[in-house]
């Protein structure tokens, strides 16, 4: 059991981000830290529709946030302004999704457009990477009650840190590339 | 010119419609193709701008690819990195510009490290119980392994009439034999007057900045939010250009050139003065 975790850590590691020596992010490089952040957003997004269902149990929403709140560097917040004005609103992540379960709606559907766009990879005084991955949400709230059927379409501008890292495997260190969230911009569109 | 950017966007639309670009799960809404025009990161306006990038914004091209800084993709990326819906940019401006841009002998391009732009941040702040507006301008530096935003100067209404230094007769004075009496006349000239300004040399400006970190620093400035946000660019040489965020249905949105001037001779000086609004 233990030997094969170590095989498919080392396979892991090694097919999806084993570092190399330099500091500089080469550009074959680049795209597989792409494709790694991508997944991390890919996770966000499910949670945020897991999260955002009515048809999702209160414990269930609480162990998906959990899961969604580990995807960020602490401290990481969501920044919201809508069309109406241009003021950003802030929140703790923890508190943007506990709003998010707690929308008045009886139905609500949460849906992301077939387009992404990830900026590239700049370094930091601390010389961690840092990147933007933009991505577009639609949002559906229906109310029975009053009949009321709510729709936006929010631009999501994503923090990604990219940082090397070190681990243990069989004795030998390797070397990694880890992407971790950090704050996000909500911006609603005109869509 | 029209017709290019419109035939430029259009293929845009098309080309970004291809399946698989997207975060990948069932019921995933196709995009019409306005959010692949859009120019959705500033970063993708230096890239467009550059010819850097594929026309799905997929492919980031580097030295060495074919397309890399390709003149005809530059021309087609530089008609739509304009506000052509609101904008007073005249087409005859804009032509000459892209022509310079994208002169064969001379090309010119935008450099994310080099020095020739800033940010210019909107944000609002509580000052003495108030809510009052700050506009804080923003350049990028080199620190440690790395770059960092810091902040360059401010302008805060506040602060404006702060140091109004009179002048001619109005102006009050220490006389040039002050010292003979061992500067004993500061008392009145600093205790009496509500003009300490008056006694700064002609060269003394004031720093803005500096007293607005004060204030933080006392807690009497109280950061609230963030309001607005756009880009002065003067990279290419001879011309100075803003870059706004719009927020609006179609697919001329996202960061776009909405301000151009090209630059005679201490025009340039003038601007940021104006920008800076230091004075």
């Amino acid at each position: 059991m233990n030997n094969k975790l170590i095989l498919f850590l080392g396979l892991f590691l090694s097919t999806s981000m084993v570092a190399l020596a330099q500091d500089n992010i080469s550009p074959a490089r680049k795209q597989a830290i792409d494709s790694l952040a991508l997944e991390k957003v890919k996770d966000l997004s499910k949670y945020i529709s897991i999260i955002g269902s009515k048809e999702t149990q209160f414990s269930e929403a609480n162990r998906v946030m959990d899961r969604a709140e580990e995807l960020f560097a602490p401290g990481a917040e969501m920044g919201v302004s809508s069309i109406n004005t241009q003021e950003i609103a802030y929140y703790k992540v923890r508190r943007y999704f506990e709003r998010l379960m707690a929308l008045n709606y009886d139905r609500v559907n949460i849906t992301w457009y077939d387009i992404q766009y990830i900026s590239d990879l700049e370094r930091q005084p601390d010389g961690r990477y840092v990147g933007v991955i933009t991505i577009y949400q639609r949002f559906e709230g229906t109310s029975i009650e009053t009949g009321m059927n709510y729709k936006d379409t929010t631009k999501k501008d994503i923090t990604i840190y990219v940082e090397k890292k070190q681990t243990q495997i069989a004795g030998r260190t390797i070397e990694f590339w880890d992407v971790m969230l950090g704050d996000v911009r909500v911006t609603e569109t005109s869509a | 010119m029209r017709k290019t950017y419109l035939i430029f966007a259009f293929f845009i639309a098309i080309i970004s419609n291809v399946p698989g670009q997207g975060l990948g799960s069932p019921g995933t809404i196709k995009d019409d193709g306005r959010f692949a025009a859009s120019t959705k990161q500033l970063n993708q306006f230096f890239r467009r701008f550059n010819g850097e990038e594929s026309i799905d914004g997929g492919t980031r091209f580097n030295p060495g690819d074919s397309l890399y800084r390709n003149i005809p993709l530059r021309k087609g990326y530089l008609n739509i990195l304009f506000d052509n819906q609101t904008t007073s940019i005249t087409a005859d401006l804009k032509n000459q510009f892209i022509q310079n841009v994208l002169s064969e002998a001379y090309p010119q391009y935008l450099v994310f490290h080099r020095e020739g732009w800033y940010a210019e941040v909107e944000t609002e702040f509580m000052f003495k119980g108030k809510r009052e507006k700050a506009t804080l301008f923003m350049k990028l530096q080199a620190e440690g392994l790395g770059y960092e935003w810091v902040i360059d100067q401010v302008s805060f209404a506040p602060f404006k009439n702060l140091f109004n230094k009179p002048v001619g007769d109005q102006k009050d004075f220490l006389h040039p034999l002050s010292h003979e009496l061992g500067f004993m006349n500061l008392r009145k000239a600093l205790q009496d007057s509500n003009l300490p300004e008056s006694f700064t040399a002609n060269s003394y400006k004031p720093d803005y900045l500096a007293i607005f970190l004060y204030e933080m620093k006392q807690n009497n400035l109280r950061f609230i939010t963030v309001s607005g946000l756009k880009f002065h660019f003067f990279q290419v040489q001879g011309w100075y250009f803003e870059v706004n965020q719009f927020n609006r249905p179609g697919f001329n949105t996202g960061w776009l050139i909405s301000n151009l001037v090209k630059l005679g001779p201490g025009d340039k000086e003038t601007i940021l003065k104006y920008i800076y609004d230091q004075e």
